[in-house]
């Protein structure tokens, strides 16, 4: 298990701190990012866009330094251009996260970047890879990453399931990625989502005022509305608001 | 060669005034003047086999091949200058490494023959260098299903169902053309192979010859490789026996 | 160093390095490199880009100059605002200026916005940060209106409303809370010196005039110290004294200007004709 090394940053650098996802379902892969971007304390944009396109149907999830995954991405989306040219076909998912992971690698001293590559190809059709900091290549039915992937390992783990169809794989995305929103201060904002199939991209977008919520902790300041013992009056402790 | 000695034909950078490229074409009567090598692409791989022609007694069998791996899953065989083939061989092992350090994946062939055709095609370009003095014949199984290449020495590239070039080469194609490629066996694509190599040996009879024939398919695991003892030493005897009922 | 002054041997002198590392052992802080405190932004509206820009330029405490040009320019209908080192923004600035001319000649047709973008932050990722420009992008291309941020670092966000430089805080909270889709082009004017404004009086960094650019498909209207918040007004009071309000002893007036003559040596004058 990844975490962004926050150290690695230079000072002043723009930061993903970030919560990202990917899962494939049958038809295609569903892909989600919340929409924060910092620099240090400062939210430098709560509307990023962190599903980067690099070609017709392969895309990929940023996290670390904004600078670095920007510039790799820009560089596989002209490769993959080229070697579309060359090749007289479209590039497979594997070829696109394959220079993602040379890059990475190759470079893993000067950069900070987490990068998901998931996308649909004739070959074997959706399929997620992930590139965590070091520069590996792991292909994988699901992936999570950036800081707030952290806290919802184990959600994605009692949750996840085989043969899901495309709108209950949206649907565990989008949980996932509010419940890691919900507790990593770096992530927040917006959900984005991007459903990737043979036929068509489509974006999904998540107003931050329509997350899913879950429990949120109203109960502990309430007053306690079950006796515990048959006569002992339960005096609920002074909480002041 | 009508213009022979007219000058056109010294250098590969000189046109000659009806538009051909003398050097191109004598890298051609190279390749003709080779012994016969045919490629076979059948239902589900690929047969190479090779008239290795024997200069001295001195050889030592099986010792000296024509047929080259370039890759786990391609081969290679060249007709015309030996020498030329292993410096074709060696590049396409280059081509091939550096498309798998890229992509790490096996590369396709398809790739492989687009390249290996550029750098053929590069060396009809200079005065200070002449062209590749063979033609060579690739040949791969991949998840795509088998595919069969040649490249000739002005450096294009055809895709073929059944290819044949050096010396046999005419008559080894109307053998070819008889054969229902798509419906064989890898094992029935071994005899008839062999068998089209001794076939086409019978102008040369004079000259010693020592077959050689590799595989790709299930058989062999999808890897390019000889063919086993047994069959070959089977393909020998029936390719020997056709030749009686031949004439 | 005790040799004389007369004989210095060739190459480097590295004879204060002793005292330098001493010094800075002592707590003496090595010399920074000058940053300005700065506030510029950029607003999306109906019909292009308004960019806008303080002019306050700063060496540490001190304020460098009172009226400086934070709107550079790159072509005739993208311009770019700068924060940070100052050096870095005129500088980087004024090269892809020249670039992007180049690229319109070489093309032929008028040049882009992301060209502009991708070659800035090209240029600032292969840098490393280490040149400190902080950039605002904005301008209209055949693709309309685009505005962009550029960090150090080479990152960038496409946004309809942005500031940078120590009074963005300042300048985004006007944006957050009155900006809206669709302005007229006086409604995002006026947004933006009020921006502007808001970085001028709360941000330490930023000061005296205001600066905006006007950018749309007809043309780019410079305006330059469009607000001028900060003018020294006539003093209520002075500090002159009555003449002859201090008494004196002695006058004494002395020539200060130094006479010199000239004489001739060579006894005939030079020959002219």
């Amino acid at each position: 298990m990844e975490r962004i090394d926050f150290d690695r940053l230079k000072t002043g650098e723009v930061n993903l701190g970030t919560s990202i996802m990917a899962v494939q379902f049958k038809d295609g892969v569903v892909i989600g990012a919340d929409s924060r971007t910092t620099t240090g304390s400062y939210i430098a944009n709560r509307v990023t866009d962190k599903l980067t396109h690099v070609h017709d149907r392969i895309y990929c999830c940023r996290s670390g330094s904004a600078a670095d995954t920007q510039a790799v991405a820009d560089i596989v989306h002209r490769f993959l251009q080229s070697e579309a040219q060359e090749r007289e076909e479209t590039p497979t998912v594997h070829i696109a996260a394959s220079v993602f992971q040379k890059i990475c690698y190759g470079n893993k001293d000067a950069l900070s970047a987490g990068i998901i590559v998931a996308g649909w190809d004739k070959d074997v059709g959706p399929s997620v890879y992930n590139i965590p900091l070091g520069g590996g290549l792991f292909r994988q039915p699901w992936a999570i990453g950036g800081s707030g992937s952290t806290y919802v390992y184990g959600y994605c783990d009692a949750t996840f399931k085989d043969g899901w169809g495309r709108d209950e794989t949206v649907e565990f995305v989008k949980n996932t990625l509010a419940l890691a929103m919900s507790r990593d201060g770096s992530s927040g904002g917006v959900i984005r989502m991007c459903v990737i199939t043979e036929d068509s991209v489509q974006r999904l977008f998540v107003p931050g005022n329509e997350l899913p919520r879950f429990w949120e902790g109203q109960e502990v300041l309430g007053a306690a509305s079950k006796k515990i013992g048959s006569d002992v009056e339960v005096v609920p402790m002074a909480v002041e608001v | 060669m009508t213009s022979i000695g007219t000058g056109y034909d010294l250098s590969a950078s000189t046109y000659s005034p009806d538009g051909r490229i003398f050097q191109i074409e004598y890298a051609g009567k190279a390749v003709e003047n080779s012994g016969t090598v045919i490629g076979l692409k059948v239902k589900d791989g690929i047969v190479l086999a090779v008239e290795n022609l024997i200069h001295s007694k001195l050889l030592v069998p099986e010792a000296n091949r024509r047929i080259q791996t370039v890759d786990r899953h391609i081969g290679l065989a060249t007709a015309g200058f030996l020498a030329d083939g292993r410096q074709i061989a060696n590049r396409a092992r280059d081509e091939c490494a550096s498309q798998r350090d890229l992509f790490s994946r096996g590369p396709e062939l398809k790739t492989i023959v687009n390249r290996l055709g550029l750098y053929v095609q590069a060396y009809t370009l200079y005065s200070s260098v002449r062209p590749f003095g063979i033609s060579t014949i690739l040949g791969t199984v991949d998840k795509n299903g088998p595919s069969l290449h040649v490249i000739e020495p002005s450096g294009v590239s055809f895709g073929y169902h059944g290819a044949a070039i050096g010396k046999g080469r005419q008559l080894a194609k109307t053998e070819l053309e008889k054969l229902k490629l798509s419906e064989l066996s890898m094992s029935e694509a071994v005899l008839e192979a062999a068998r089209i190599i001794y076939l086409v040996h019978e102008d040369a009879k004079e000259k010693d010859f020592e077959l050689e024939v590799s595989w790709i398919g299930p058989e062999s695991n999808f890897t390019h490789v000889h063919v086993p003892n047994e069959l070959y030493k089977e393909a020998c005897t029936k390719a020997k026996a056709a030749l009686e009922t031949f004439d | 160093m005790n040799s004389s002054s007369i004989y210095r041997p060739a190459g480097f002198d590295f004879s204060n390095e002793i005292r330098n590392n001493f010094l800075h052992e002592k707590g003496l802080p090595l010399p920074g490199a000058t940053s300005t405190g700065t506030t510029i932004v950029g607003c999306l509206f109906k019909d292009g880009i308004v960019l806008g820009a303080d002019t306050r330029a700063t060496e540490g405490p001190i304020v460098a100059d009172k009226n400086c040009e934070k709107i550079h320019y790159i072509t005739e209908s993208i311009r770019c605002c700068g924060a940070g080192t100052a050096a870095d923004t005129e500088f980087t600035t004024a090269l892809i200026s020249s670039n992007m001319e180049m690229h319109a000649l070489q093309t032929g047709r008028k040049p882009r916005v992301v060209t502009a973008m991708t070659m800035l932050k090209q240029m600032l990722h292969r840098y490393q940060g280490h040149i400190g420009a902080a950039l605002v992008l904005g301008g209209v291309d055949i693709t309309g209106p685009q505005l962009f941020t550029i960090h150090p670092h080479g990152s960038t966000d496409k946004l309809p409303y942005v500031t940078m430089g120590s009074g963005s805080l300042a300048a985004m909270a006007m944006f957050e809370s009155s900006w809206k889709p669709n302005m007229e082009r006086e409604e995002a004017l006026t947004l933006v010196k009020a921006a502007i404004a808001a970085g001028i009086f709360n941000d330490l960094g930023s000061g005296s005039n205001v600066d905006a650019c006007i950018i749309t498909a007809t043309g780019t209207e410079m305006l330059r110290n469009v607000e001028m918040p900060n003018q020294r007004v006539q003093k209520e009071r002075d500090y002159k004294f009555r003449r002859g309000t201090t008494a004196w002893r002695k006058e004494d007036i002395r020539q200060l200007i130094v006479q010199e003559h000239t004489k001739p040596v060579g006894g005939d004058e030079m020959d002219t004709s």
